[in-house]
C-alpha cells in the first residue's frame, strides 16, 4: 500500500516500475487507474536495464581476433555468446530500469495485461469479481508456485470515481483483496491519497490493512534551508518513508536502518533510492560532516 | 508569485498532459478572492486577446455575479470582447429554472418582461437553467468552447466563477469529475476557479487541491489575536486591514514532482490588485517532513549549565582561584586548605597521617601508595606494557 502525496506523482514511478518487472518476468497483470484510458499508461512503463554480463560480449569479439594461438578460445567464446543470445528473451530477476526507454512493444503485446477504468466502476463489488476472476488462475495448490499474479491499482481512491462517498465499501473491498491475496500466488500494489479520504478513523484502517505500507512525501522547490540540510538536495525530488514492511509467515520483524529515503533519478535514466544524508543540525560549521546514516551509495530495497 | 501563475495559465498544457487548473480559495476573514479572481481574468483575457497564450478563446462560468458585469470588467480594460460571442455561461441569473417553471406556470406577467430583456442580451451570454447537472453544464462549456475556437487542434481556457456555488447544487463527486474531464479534454488549456475555503467540509478542499496544479491561499497579513482584552481594538483594526490588504501563499506543483511554494502581499486598490513578493524567512517549517537528525551540535542552556559545574582534572580550574592538584581524592568544596598533601619526596610514606577534618562521621579515607613511592630513574613505567 502506498500513501501518495497530492502535490506530486512520484507514485506512478513505483508503479511503472512494479508493472514493468512483472511484464518482464511474464506475470500476468491487473492494472486499474481512474484515468480516461489506462491503456495509455502501459505506454510508460520503463525499459530494463541489462546486466553488466551482457556488456561483455562485443568486446570478447574484439579479443578473438587478436588472440590466434589460443584457438580453444574462440569456440569457447562462441558458445558462450549463442548462450547469452538465447537468455535475451528470457530476463533473470531484473530490478533496474530505464526510464528513458519504453518498455518493447512486443513485449507488452504478448503480456497479459487487463485494464480496468476506474470511474467506470459502478460499485465495488463488481471490480471484486473482476479480480476474482483474475486472480483464480493463481489459487494455491501441492504443486507449488508456477505462475505468479500481479495487481496494481492506482488512485483508488480519486474524487471523481464513484464509489469515493462510500468508504466503508471500500475498506471492505481491499480486505477482501487481501483475502483472496493470501489464498493465491499473486501480489497487489494500491495507492491512495491519505488526504482524500474522508476520516482519520478510515485513513488509519486503511494503512493497518496493508501488509507494507510505504508513505512518499513531496520537497518543496528552490528551498534553501533544506539545501542547507540535505546534501544531495539538488538532485532529489521526493522522500519515500517505509512504515511497515510485512513479514507473513515469520514473527521476526524487520528492522530497517534507515526509514526515510530520498528519491533520486541519476542521469534521468534510473530511478533509485537512496539514504538520506543529513547535515547536522549547526549547518552554519560548513556543510554535511558524512551525517548520521554513513554510507550515501545507492542501495536496493530488499523486502 | 502571482506571474508565474499567469505565465502558467497562459502557457497552458503539453501535448499528453493534464490542463494546469488554479484554485482560488479565500475565506470569511479575507475575503478578496473575487478581486484575486478578476486579476486572474483579465491577465488571462488580455494574452488570449494579443495572441500570446495557447488558448485562443475563454469561456466562463458565472455563478456569482451576472455577466454583464464581466462584459464590463473586460471593456474597461479595453480588451476587445465585440468580436467574441457566446463566451459566458449565465448560472447566475436562473440557475435552478425556476422563473422558467414560474413562466411556464402562468404566474408572472411581470417576471416576463425581465426574461426578455435577458434575451437580448444573449449574444455573449448562455443562459444555463440546470446547475444540478454537471455533465449537462460540462457538454456546454465544451460546445460553447468549441464555437470560440472552431473546430481542429484550437484550445480555450476556462474559468469558473465559484465553485462554492456549484459545490451547493451538485455533490463534490459531480464537481470533481466535472473539473477532472475540463482538465483531460484535448481542447482545454487551462482553467482556474474561485472557492470560499470555509463553506466546505475538509475533504471536499483537500480533494479539489489534489485535483488542481496550483493552489492561491488568501491569508490576513496579521493572525487573529487570542487575547480578549486587546481584542476589541485590534479586532477592527484587522477588519480594516483585511479589507484591503492580504497575504497569498501559493503552492505550483511543478513538473519534476516538487512544490513551488511562494508567498506575496497585495494590496486592493480601485485600479485594481498590486502584489509585492515577500521574503519567506523561517514561514516553512521542513522539520515534520525529514527525520530528526540523531545528534546535535548545539548545546541547551542547561547542558551548559552542566558543563560550567564540571571539575577539570588540570591545574587551573580557569577562574583565578589558588592552584589546587585534584587527584581524585574527594570533593574540592568540602575540604580545607591543607587535606591533600602535596607529593613530597621526603615525606615518610606513613600512611596513618589523616589529617581529616570532618570528625564524628563514618568515612573511608583511602590513601594512594603509589604516589609516596619513589620514581626509579631508569624504570619505565610502560615496561610491563606487552606490545
Amino acid at each position: 500500500m502506498v500513501m501518495e502525496d497530492s502535490e506530486a506523482p512520484h507514485h506512478l514511478l513505483l508503479l511503472r516500475n512494479f508493472m514493468s518487472q512483472g511484464v518482464l518476468h511474464r506475470q500476468p497483470l491487473l492494472y486499474a487507474s481512474p484515468a480516461h484510458s489506462p491503456r495509455a499508461f502501459l505506454g510508460t512503463l520503463p525499459a530494463p536495464i541489462p546486466p553488466r554480463t551482457h556488456l561483455h560480449t562485443p568486446s570478447q569479439q574484439q579479443e578473438e581476433d587478436l588472440r590466434i594461438a589460443w584457438q580453444y578460445k574462440k569456440y569457447f567464446g562462441n558458445e558462450q555468446m549463442f548462450v547469452e543470445s538465447h537468455r535475451g528473451n528470457h530476463w533473470d530477476f531484473c530490478n533496474e530500469f530505464d526510464l528513458r526507454k519504453s518498455l518493447d512493444r512486443q513485449l507488452l503485446g504478448a503480456a497479459h495485461i487487463d485494464c480496468v477504468n476506474l470511474q467506470d466502476v459502478e460499485d465495488l463489488a463488481s471490480l471484486r469479481d473482476r479480480c476474482s476472476a483474475f486472480l483464480a488462475p493463481f489459487a494455491r495448490t501441492e504443486e507449488g508456485i508456477t505462475c505468479v499474479g500481479r495487481v496494481a491499482i492506482q488512485s483508488f481512491c480519486s474524487p471523481q470515481c464513484r464509489y469515493s462517498n462510500s468508504d466503508w465499501d471500500m475498506l471492505f473491498f481491499i480486505k477482501s483483496l487481501r483475502s483472496m491475496l493470501r489464498s493465491s500466488n499473486a501480489v497487489a500494489m494500491i495507492t491512495f491519497t491519505p488526504s482524500v479520504v474522508s476520516s482519520s478513523s478510515v485513513c488509519m484502517r486503511w494503512q493497518h490493512l496493508a501488509d507494507t505500507l510505504l508513505s512518499l512525501r513531496t520537497i518543496p522547490d528552490d528551498d534553501k534551508e533544506m539545501a542547507k540540510l540535505l546534501t544531495d538536495y539538488q538532485d532529489m525530488f521526493g522522500l519515500l518513508h517505509i512504515h511497515k514492511v510485512g513479514r507473513l509467515n515469520s514473527q521476526v520483524p524487520v528492522i530497517l536502518e534507515a526509514t526515510t529515503y530520498s528519491l533520486k533519478v541519476i542521469r534521468r535514466k534510473t530511478l533509485v533510492l537512496e539514504r538520506l544524508n543529513q547535515a547536522p543540525v549547526d549547518a552554519s560549521g560548513g556543510g554535511s560532516l558524512g551525517g548520521c546514516s554513513g554510507s550515501s551509495s545507492a542501495r536496493l530495497l530488499d523486502f | 508569485m502571482a506571474d508565474l501563475v499567469c505565465r502558467g495559465l497562459r502557457d497552458g498544457v503539453l501535448e499528453g498532459e493534464y490542463a494546469p487548473a488554479l484554485l482560488i480559495k479565500d475565506t470569511l476573514q479575507i475575503s478578496l478572492g473575487v478581486h484575486v479572481f478578476n486579476h486572474f481574468l483579465l491577465s488571462l483575457s488580455s494574452n488570449i486577446s494579443s495572441g500570446k497564450a495557447q488558448s485562443r478563446g475563454l469561456v466562463v462560468v458565472a455563478f456569482a455575479c451576472p455577466p454583464c458585469f464581466y462584459v464590463d470588467l473586460l471593456r474597461s480594460r479595453g480588451i476587445g470582447v465585440a468580436s467574441l460571442s457566446n463566451w459566458i455561461v449565465d448560472c447566475y441569473s436562473d440557475p435552478l429554472g425556476w422563473k422558467d417553471k414560474l413562466l411556464n406556470s402562468g404566474f408572472s406577467a411581470q417576471l416576463s418582461s425581465k426574461s426578455h430583456d435577458k434575451s437580448s442580451v444573449g449574444d455573449v451570454e448562455c443562459l444555463f437553467r440546470d446547475v444540478g447537472d454537471a455533465e449537462k453544464l460540462s457538454s456546454l462549456v465544451f460546445d460553447l468552447g468549441r464555437g470560440l475556437v472552431g473546430p481542429g487542434k484550437g484550445r480555450f481556457s476556462v474559468a469558473i466563477d465559484s465553485a462554492s456555488e456549484l459545490l451547493r447544487h451538485t455533490s463534490l463527486l459531480s464537481v470533481s469529475s466535472l473539473i477532472n474531464n475540463l482538465r483531460s479534454h484535448d481542447q482545454v488549456a487551462s482553467l482556474f476557479w474561485l472557492l470560499h475555503s470555509d463553506l466546505h467540509e475538509p475533504r471536499a478542499i483537500l480533494s479539489l487541491e489534489y485535483l488542481s496544479s496550483m493552489v492561491a491561499g488568501l491569508e490576513p497579513i496579521a493572525s487573529p489575536s487570542t487575547d480578549a482584552q486587546r481584542n476589541h481594538h485590534n479586532h477592527l483594526f484587522q477588519l480594516e486591514q483585511n479589507s484591503r490588504r492580504g497575504k497569498l501563499h501559493m503552492r505550483l506543483k511543478r513538473r519534476n514532482g516538487r512544490v513551488k511554494i511562494l508567498f506575496e502581499e497585495f494590496d486592493v486598490e480601485q485600479g485594481g490588485i498590486k502584489f509585492v513578493p515577500v521574503s519567506l524567512g523561517n514561514a516553512i517549517r521542513n522539520d515534520a517532513i525529514l527525520p530528526k537528525v540523531q545528534f546535535n551540535l548545539q548545546l541547551t542552556d542547561k547542558e551548559r549549565g552542566d558543563r560550567a559545574k564540571v571539575i577539570l582534572p588540570f591545574e587551573h580550574q580557569g577562574n583565578g582561584e589558588d592552584i589546587k592538584i585534584y587527584d581524585g581524592r574527594g570533593p574540592i568544596a568540602d575540604a580545607p586548605k591543607n587535606i591533600f598533601p602535596t607529593p613530597r619526596l621526603d615525606e615518610s610514606a606513613s600512611a596513618t597521617i589523616t589529617t581529616s577534618s570532618n570528625g564524628g562521621k563514618g568515612e573511608i579515607h583511602y590513601f594512594r601508595d603509589s604516589d609516596e613511592e619513589a620514581l626509579d630513574t631508569d624504570e619505565d613505567p610502560d615496561d610491563d606494557l606487552d606490545i
